[in-house]
């Protein structure tokens, strides 16, 4: 479904040079896969996925999705950002409503169709909040739910947890896992907790950092549906964050000139 | 630093200056274009007021003149800044000073300082005294306001540390909350060169003894349109050079502080 | 009204009572003749007895009606040449240095110009108000879109708005914080300097109330139009925060 090849990513640095930031990476995506990309800070996996999204364009190499290329942004291909990004001046409504809006849809069946999102996401009576009346954790909500209005084949998320209290981000990733099961979207996830990456994906792809290139694409064989109390208990589960985390464990960082 | 890193750098602050010289030479271009064609030589162009410059600064007396305004200018700037930026810290750092002040500050700030020199004229005469008067008037507000800003917005925390290292509450505010204020305070005299030179030259032209005003709008009324086009040349460039000198200071001073977007600060 | 918020309305009033009190103090223990210092008494009163004077009403809506239109064309170029120098890369490298050079001039120095140029009549002074407003509206709507979080253009992207459509939908709306507090400052300096070109050259308006009143050495009547132009500051201000809360309900506060 998607398919990433050769993808290069250089950056102008302020004051002259250059930083490469992503280096020939090569990807396949399945459709309704739940892929994770894991790696330490800074080794360009955001990056990665904006160049998917095609908010950002890649140095070289190409990707294509369902078989077209990517040249921009698209409806096919919904992000979901660890700053939540959602419209402060627009209520929950409104937020959810807007792809639909976009899409041309008449306001009244716009604003049903995002309340029974809202209700999905367990937001029901939040409707006329504004964001800044909201927690992190419903904001992340809203935030998924505008993207799940839109019907987008694939979601692309980047570290959505990330910016979550320990205790909330728990109950998003079941939730989120919950939503994925009814309908098998293709899932792009950045984070850079392993535990996060081992419950919720079908394969992890582990980079390295500077540049960020990929290390090794770990299988995920445990079944599904997944519950993390059992989950947490079977020692297969324990060796694949064993063995992840010693992958992803780096030398000190070092200050470069 | 290497050797490369150290000539980009220089380059990066020899730069910036080439493309406000290319915009005044395009706009002194617009300017000669647009007198010889659309105003039909109802102006003079850009090339024979330049040539009128020499005659006014060559002047002693109206060379006296602008350097006078220069003067009034800076010691009013300066008597400005002596008693607002304390103030404007000390109302950052205490609610009941601030509650007092502010409503002051809020019915002052739009009346036009330099709309008292009449009164003021009265009171003081036309001489020195209430061409400074209202300069420092006018200085000194944006100034309090952008250090009550500032001194607000200081990080408490930073407060707790210097007093768990024993230091006083005067010490505190001298050698914390004014250099954590400092830029918002330099945001302020911004706007405070602005409005001095704004209540500067039309105090002068109020009050007609002396001055950049003076010159201006007594040639307006004896209709030497060439003087008062070269007089209009020589304030904008005593702006435009006040606000490179501003920015070279900010530069020194807050070198240290988050970037911002520079060109913005707001002024007036 | 919070009880904290009274006590420091209570506190603020002090200075300015004080102040008046020490004026009336003064002038009743005549240390100025009342050519020179009127009592404030005196000066409220004829404040009063104006609001009432058609003449008087007359001259206060031909100042407003500069100032607003001044500050509505500010508005109506200042926004979109904001928005466009920090979302066009050309736009914003023509714009820079021009703004670099054309903001520190004092656009009251270029008065003369417009007044040969435009006469003595309200274009010229609309004009100089216009130039005056401008920038601080320009610069703000600058800063402030070029400050949008680009996630929120992403997210407008992807759910299928053009590009040209996330300039409308998602940069304008989110920079309009930033140039609310732009037209802040700009009708502050708007009332400064529609005043002082209304003292320079004219027949009518606040301004000239002010030096109608100096020529003919009418004291009290000089202390009227100051008076009112402060109140219309006030005015503007008092409306201009009203219209942020309406306008920025969604927005994090600021006070």
């Amino acid at each position: 479904m998607i398919a990433i090849s050769g993808v290069t990513k250089t950056f102008q640095r302020r004051g002259g040079g250059t930083h490469l930031a992503i280096d020939s990476i090569d990807l396949q995506v399945a459709e309704g896969e739940f892929v994770s990309i894991l790696g330490p800070s800074g080794c360009g996996k955001s990056t990665l996925l904006y160049i998917v999204g095609g908010f950002v364009p890649p140095s070289r190499g190409s990707i294509t999705v369902s078989g077209r290329p990517v040249t921009g942004p698209g409806p096919d291909r919904g992000p979901v950002f660890q700053e939540f990004a959602l419209f402060p001046w627009k209520t929950v409504l409104g937020n959810v409503a807007y792809g639909l809006r976009e899409a041309g849809m008449r306001k009244r069946e716009a604003e049903r169709q995002a309340e029974a999102l809202i209700a999905r996401v367990g937001l029901k009576g939040y409707e006329s909040f504004y964001p800044k009346e909201l927690s992190g954790g419903m904001k992340q909500r809203v935030a998924i739910a505008r993207t799940l209005a839109y019907n987008p084949a694939i979601l692309l998320m980047d570290e959505p947890f990330g910016a979550l209290d320990a205790h909330t981000r728990v109950r998003l990733q079941n939730e989120l896992l919950e939503l994925w099961e009814r309908d098998r979207k293709t899932v792009l996830f950045v984070t850079h907790a392993v535990d996060e990456a081992v419950f919720l994906s079908d394969r992890v792809v582990v980079m390295s950092r500077q540049p960020g290139r990929i290390k090794a694409i770990v299988d995920i064989d445990l079944p599904r549906p997944r519950h993390r109390d059992e989950l947490l208990l079977q020692s297969r589960y324990q060796h694949l964050v064993i063995e992840l985390e010693r992958m992803i464990e780096d030398p000190p960082e070092e200050i470069r000139p | 630093m290497t050797a490369a890193a150290l000539a980009t750098r220089t380059r990066a602050t020899l730069l910036p200056g080439l493309p406000p010289l290319l915009a005044c030479l395009a706009l002194l271009l617009a300017w000669q274009l647009y007198a010889r064609t659309l105003s039909m030589g109802g102006i003079p162009d850009a090339l024979s007021t330049i040539r009128e410059l020499p005659a006014i600064l060559g002047d002693r007396e109206s060379l006296a003149d602008i350097l006078d305004s220069i003067r009034r200018m800076a010691i009013g700037f300066a008597i400005a800044l002596a008693f607002s930026v304390p103030l404007g810290l000390f109302m950052g750092r205490s609610r009941t000073v601030a509650a007092m002040v502010n409503p002051l500050l809020m019915i002052t700030y739009p009346v036009p300082k330099a709309a008292l020199m009449p009164i003021i004229m009265l009171w003081f005469g036309v001489g020195d005294a209430s061409k400074l008067l209202v300069i420092v008037l006018g200085v000194s507000l944006p100034v309090i306001y952008h250090a009550y800003q500032g001194a607000r917005a200081v990080e408490e925390k930073m407060l707790w540390s210097a007093r768990a290292m024993g230091m006083s509450g005067p010490a505190r505010l001298a050698r914390i909350v004014l250099p954590a204020s400092l830029p918002e305070i330099l945001v302020g005299c911004r706007t405070g060169i602005v409005l001095a030179l704004i209540t500067m030259i039309t105090s002068e032209m109020i009050a007609r003894q002396t001055g950049a005003g003076n010159i201006l709008f007594n040639a307006l009324d004896m209709a030497q349109y060439e003087t008062v086009y070269a007089m209009i040349l020589v304030i904008s460039a005593l702006g435009i050079v006040l606000d490179m000198l501003f920015e070279y200071v900010r530069g020194l001073l807050t070198g240290w502080a988050e970037p911002r977007h520079d060109l913005l600060a707001p002024s007036l | 009204m919070t009880a904290l918020a009274r006590n420091e309305a209570l506190i603020g009033a002090i200075p300015i009572l004080g102040l008046l009190l020490g004026w009336q103090a003064a002038v009743s223990a005549g240390v100025a003749p009342s050519a020179l210092l009127p009592s404030p008494v005196a000066v409220f009163g004829r404040v009063a007895q104006n609001l009432g004077d058609p003449d008087f009403l007359g001259h206060t809506a031909v100042t407003l009606y500069r100032l607003f239109v001044g500050f509505l064309i500010a508005l109506a170029i200042g926004v979109p040449l904001g928005l466009a120098g920090a979302t066009n890369r050309i736009a914003g490298a023509a714009l820079k240095p021009l703004v670099r050079v054309l903001a520190p001039v004092p656009k009251i120095a270029l008065y003369p110009a417009l007044i040969l140029s435009l006469g003595f009549d309200d274009a010229s002074k609309i004009v100089l108000v216009t130039a005056d407003a401008l920038f601080p509206i320009l610069l703000a709507t600058f800063q402030g879109a070029a400050m949008v979080e680009p996630k929120l253009v992403w997210s407008a992207r992807a759910a299928g708005t053009s590009p040209a459509g996330t300039l409308l939908k998602v940069i304008l709306p989110a920079t309009l914080p930033s140039i609310l507090t732009g037209s802040r400052i700009a009708l502050v300096v708007a009332c400064i300097v529609v005043f002082l070109a209304e003292m320079i050259t004219s027949t009518d308006g606040l301004g000239y109330l002010l030096v109608r009143a100096a020529r003919n050495f009418q004291t009290v009547d000089m202390f009227v139009p100051l008076i009112a132009i402060s109140a219309i500051g006030l005015l503007l201000n008092g409306a201009l925060a009203l219209t942020r809360k309406k306008l920025l309900v969604g927005f994090p506060e600021e006070d």
